[in-house]
């Protein structure tokens, strides 16, 4: 797909130019704020791994879909690069504005979590033999599918409780200005192509190489 | 006539009890093991008070890690025998899933009533709710009996064996675990939890039973 | 009547392709021989045909009556015995056979266990209060089969079935197979040996 790399180029290369010349530094966060234009678009994807991941498992349990079953380990295999990411321009982001790297918040809880699951995830395909790799897999990214309510719903509540100091939101000072908005959604937006486009490179490429079934990780 | 789920979750479940209580070094090496974890954590404290938060989640560490060497026990010890393609074979799903459910219920259960008690007496804890620990210990338990039953049939037949049930389990039982630890805070006089939490780890433990029984279907037939 | 059609079927282990393009209608009241060397898909022909092991490439459809029956239900009509099936070493032969035919839903009385047991050449005396782990190769053999007469089951698969029995008691063997076969059964052997091969209806070399 070259039409899809060159959209994603030319995003990218204008969400660049936005984040480092056009955007404002914000009030409390000073020039950091321009971190945010890269931490919150790879956390966006690192959940929509998941999701993805999960959605093409379900596919391969019920219509033993084997390129599914291709489409679900990349993008788990992407999902767990996109968490790093995402852990690690949080942390720094952390230690910029709140003075430490690491102090379980809800995010950062939740962001932990995912890159347990997919660290699990990733463990299990390794260690299953081929045949039954691709149910076992869907099954497991199914399975801890079930933790994103807690996740979304309990964690922000439980976590609030054990620390009482207000956490600062980027999200709440961005929405106040159309610039910061509309260049979120558009590194959002950046962001997804990427994924997209890394998927399919890896699952065509993988198809290429060794036909249906010699699958190494 | 095939006999009902219920029936057959009855049969399994029995059959399981039966051999295990035969095979005397599976029970000793469980309790041993929950053993050695709490002398790990009491003895590298060594007397020292600890605030009721901190009691609570050294609880639930050592009760997750001790049943670990339990909630697999389930597939994994038919996988080591052999017996799986026997149990695949002649088990319906249903019957298989909740008799082991049971099972390790059962299991989880006797291991936390050998280690709790002990756990209080060691580390000198004052409980002031104590109904509120029991039900979350239940909870907890039940959850993690679900969720190791599958998890277990999942990693029949891995290529590593040591750790991996644990590295899958862990992030799929901590909506059970992190608001245990909140209700065992509550129970010890901290000021941690509350009622909610525990509906919470109730409606938490009935997803996990309604998706293990749609999933194991797709582990224990192929087609 | 029950039937088992293979339709264009591949087996492959990774990139190893076993067997492929295997096209054949299996029906009841006879018995099939499944030749071929070793690791030339003998087994893998078993499990495919009882949907133990999907296919891959083709498809395997066991009808009865017309009607195509699958999973939980396709289960209940399969009886399996192979070397890789192994039964409880903690439990007695009478409780193995107890809790594999009880989750059939055959209540196993006191007369069918002695009969069936005598049937495949074990005496009562010699299993009582044991545990079977204590038992040889070929008394665990008998047991299987033993479990396998009594489950009902109308599809029988048989992985050298004869494997660890001795003369007489490959004789009761072929004999069962044949009453089976009668009674409008499937009977697939899995075999190298030729008296097994006679005694077939009808052969799949792969």
């Amino acid at each position: 797909m070259p039409v899809i790399h060159y959209i994603a180029f030319a995003l990218t290369a204008a969400v660049i130019f936005t984040v480092v010349f056009v955007v404002p530094p914000a009030e409390g966060l000073g020039n950091y704020v321009r971190l945010a234009f890269f931490h919150i678009p790879v956390a966006w994807v690192s959940v929509l791994a998941f999701l993805m991941s999960a959605w093409w498992g379900q596919k391969v349990l019920r219509h033993h879909d084997m390129l599914a079953d291709a489409k679900s380990a990349a993008s788990a295999r992407l999902g767990f690069i996109f968490t790093v990411l995402a852990t690690v321009s949080g942390a720094v982001f952390s230690k910029l504005t709140w003075g430490s790297y690491w102090n379980w918040d809800p995010r950062q809880t939740t962001i932990f979590v995912l890159l347990l699951i997919y660290g699990a995830y990733l463990t299990l395909r390794a260690a299953i033999p081929t045949q039954r790799r691709a149910r076992v897999s869907a099954v497991y990214a199914l399975f801890s599918f079930l933790t994103v309510p807690f996740l979304v719903f309990i964690i922000p509540r439980l976590y609030f409780s054990l620390h009482p100091q207000p956490v600062i939101n980027g999200s709440g000072h961005i929405e106040m200005d159309p610039v910061f908005l509309w260049t979120l959604i558009a590194a959002l937006l950046d962001m997804t192509i990427i994924y997209w486009g890394l998927l399919y490179h890896i699952v065509c490429g993988h198809r290429h190489k060794d036909g249906k079934d010699g699958e190494t990780i | 006539m095939i006999p009902s789920a219920f029936e057959g979750a009855r049969i399994v479940m029995c059959k399981e009890l039966r051999v295990s209580f035969r095979q005397q070094a599976g029970w000793c090496a469980m309790l041993m093991f929950a053993l050695t974890t709490l002398a790990c954590v009491s003895l590298s404290l060594s007397g020292g008070i600890l605030e009721p938060k901190l009691q609570a989640a050294l609880l639930w560490v050592i009760l997750f890690f001790s049943s670990m060497a339990g909630a697999d026990r389930g597939f994994a010890d038919e996988d080591m025998a052999g017996t799986l393609p026997t149990l695949r074979l002649y088990g319906a799903s249903q019957s298989v899933l909740w008799g082991k459910v049971g099972y390790t219920f059962c299991l989880l259960l006797i291991l936390a009533a050998f280690l709790v008690p002990l756990y209080l007496i060691f580390l000198d804890v004052m409980i002031l709710r104590p109904l509120w620990l029991l039900a979350a210990i239940i909870v907890g338990m039940a959850g993690l009996s679900i969720a190791g039953t599958l998890l277990g049939a999942l990693a029949t037949g891995a290529s590593v064996r040591g750790g991996i049930f644990t590295v899958l389990m862990l992030p799929v039982i901590l909506p059970v675990f992190l608001p245990g630890i909140a209700l065992t805070d509550m129970a010890f006089g901290g000021e941690g939890g509350s009622g909610s939490y525990l509906l919470g780890m109730i409606l938490y433990d009935l997803m996990l039973g309604v998706a293990a029984s749609l999933l194991f279907d797709y582990l224990w037939y192929d087609d | 009547m029950i039937e088992i059609t293979f339709e264009d079927v591949c087996a492959a282990y990774g990139e190893h392709v076993i067997f492929s393009h295997l096209s054949k209608r299996v029906i009841g009241g006879h018995i099939t021989a499944v030749t071929g060397e070793n690791g030339s898909g003998k087994s893998t022909l078993l499990r495919l045909a009882g949907h133990l092991l999907h296919a891959q490439v083709g498809h395997v459809l066991v009808r009865v009556d017309g009607k195509e029956i699958r999973q939980s239900e396709l289960r209940s009509h399969i009886a399996m015995v192979t070397p890789e099936m192994k039964l409880y070493d903690q439990l007695t032969a009478r409780e193995n056979m107890d809790f594999l035919l009880r989750l059939r839903g055959v209540a196993l009385t006191d007369a069918m266990y002695k009969d069936c047991i005598r049937h495949v050449g074990l005496s009562e005396e010699e299993l009582e209060g044991k545990y079977i782990g204590t038992f040889s190769t070929g008394m665990r053999q008998r047991l299987k089969l033993a479990v396998l007469f009594l489950s009902g089951a109308d599809i029988w698969l048989l992985d050298e079935p004869g494997a660890n029995l001795d003369a007489a008691g490959r004789g009761m063997l072929l004999q069962a197979s044949r009453q089976a076969a009668d009674m409008g059964r499937i009977v697939l052997i899995a075999t190298n040996d030729n008296e097994e091969e006679a005694a077939a209806d009808d052969t799949i070399r792969l």
